[in-house]
C-alpha cells in the first residue's frame, strides 16, 4: 500500500498552528513545521479560487516535495487540517480521504470537551492517542 | 448473588426507559459540560464547585423523585438493599439511559456502592491536569440525596472513583444516615 502519513496537522482559522504532529523520527520536525505552513498559502489559493464555496471539503494534493506529498482538508469553520505523507507510487486518493474523515471526527468529538476552548492549543491527550492509531492504520 | 425481586427492576427500568422522552445526548453532555466549566470560572476553588454541584443535584433530586413515583408504579422498598436496587436499575435507567451496579455492602446494610461503567455526563471530556480534586459529575450525588430524601431516607453519597481521574470505572458510595420520620425535610423548614 505504501502511504506513510509522516505529518498531521490541524491550522486554525488566523492560520495559527493548533496541533502539528511529526511521525517520522528520522527528520527534524521544523521541516515539517515549514512545509505545512507554506502549504497554508496554497489552501488559502484554493479556497478563494472557486466562485463562492467550495463544495469539497477536500482540498485534495496542495503540492509535492522531493519525497513528500501534502494534502489539505477544510472546514467550514475555517479551520484546515495538513497532512505531510509519504508514498511511493499513485496516490492513494480515497484512503487519504478515509483519513481525513476520521481526523475531523476525532478533532469534533476534541472540540466537545467543555474545557477546551476552540482556537486553543490542542493538548488533549486522547486526541494525541487515537490520532496514533489511525496513523497507524491509514 | 442473585437476591429475590433484583431481576425485575431491571425489566422495570428498561420499561421505563422506553416510555420516557428522549433528548440528544450530545446537547445533555454538552449543556452539563458549559455548566461545570462556568461554575469553575465563577469560584475558582474546585471544592467549593464540588458543593454547588452536589447542591444543584438536590434540588434536582427533591422534584425528580416525583416523576420518578409517579412513572415507574415501583411499590414500596421492603428494605435499604431493596431501595439501592431500585435507584440502581430502574432510576439510572429512566434518567440517564444506564444502569449502575450495586456492590460493596458493608455488613450492616447501610452503605453501599454505585458502579457507573460509563456516564453520558462524561462523554467526550478530559479534565486538565490541575482539576484532580473536581468530581465532575457530582451532580448525581446531590440528586440521590434529595431524592432519597423525599422518601424518608437520609443518605450521604460520595464520589470515590471517576473515570475521568484514571480510574477504570466511576464509584458513588452511599451511605444511610437515618430513616427520616415524618419530618419535613431541612431545606423546607428553613423557608
Amino acid at each position: 500500500m505504501g502511504i506513510k502519513v509522516v505529518c498531521a496537522s490541524v491550522i486554525g482559522k488566523s492560520n495559527n498552528p493548533l496541533y502539528i504532529r511529526c511521525f517520522d523520527n528520522t527528520e527534524e520536525p521544523l521541516k515539517f513545521h515549514y512545509i505545512v505552513h507554506s502549504a497554508l498559502d496554497v489552501v488559502e489559493e484554493k479556497s478563494t479560487a472557486k466562485k463562492g464555496a467550495s463544495l469539497d471539503l477536500y482540498l485534495g494534493m496542495l503540492y509535492p516535495t522531493e519525497d513528500y506529498r501534502v494534502y489539505g482538508y477544510t472546514t467550514n469553520s475555517k479551520i484546515k487540517f495538513i497532512i505531510v505523507v509519504q508514498e511511493d507510487g499513485d496516490s492513494h486518493d480515497q484512503a487519504i480521504k478515509n483519513f481525513f474523515r476520521k481526523f475531523h471526527v476525532l478533532y469534533a468529538n476534541t472540540v466537545a470537551n467543555p474545557f477546551y476552548t476552540p482556537d486553543d492549543l490542542i493538548t488533549s491527550r486522547k486526541f494525541n492517542e487515537e490520532l496514533e492509531k489511525q496513523v497507524k492504520t491509514v | 448473588m442473585a437476591q429475590k425481586g433484583a431481576r425485575p427492576y431491571d425489566r422495570i427500568g428498561e420499561q421505563v426507559f422506553a416510555k420516557v422522552d428522549k433528548i440528544n445526548a450530545e446537547l445533555f453532555t454538552l449543556t452539563y459540560g458549559s455548566i461545570v466549566t462556568q461554575l469553575v470560572k465563577d469560584y475558582e476553588d474546585l471544592g467549593e464547585v464540588n458543593t454547588q454541584l452536589e447542591k444543584m443535584g438536590y434540588n434536582i433530586g427533591v422534584r425528580l423523585i416525583e416523576e420518578f413515583l409517579a412513572r415507574s408504579n415501583v411499590g414500596r422498598c421492603a428494605d435499604f438493599t431493596e431501595t439501592a436496587e431500585v435507584v440502581a436499575k430502574v432510576g439510572f435507567k429512566m434518567f440517564l439511559g444506564i444502569t449502575a451496579n450495586v456492590t460493596d455492602w458493608d455488613a450492616e446494610k447501610k452503605e453501599f456502592s454505585l458502579v457507573l461503567d460509563d456516564n453520558p455526563l462524561t462523554e467526550f471530556v478530559e479534565l486538565p491536569e490541575s482539576y484532580n480534586k473536581l468530581w465532575y459529575a457530582n451532580i448525581l450525588c446531590g440528586v440521590i440525596r434529595g431524592a432519597l430524601e423525599m422518601v424518608q431516607m437520609k443518605v450521604e453519597a460520595t464520589y470515590v472513583k471517576c473515570v475521568l481521574h484514571g480510574h477504570d470505572v466511576s464509584e458513588i458510595r452511599v451511605l444511610l444516615k437515618e430513616i427520616l420520620t415524618d419530618e419535613i425535610p431541612a431545606s423546607m423548614r428553613d423557608e
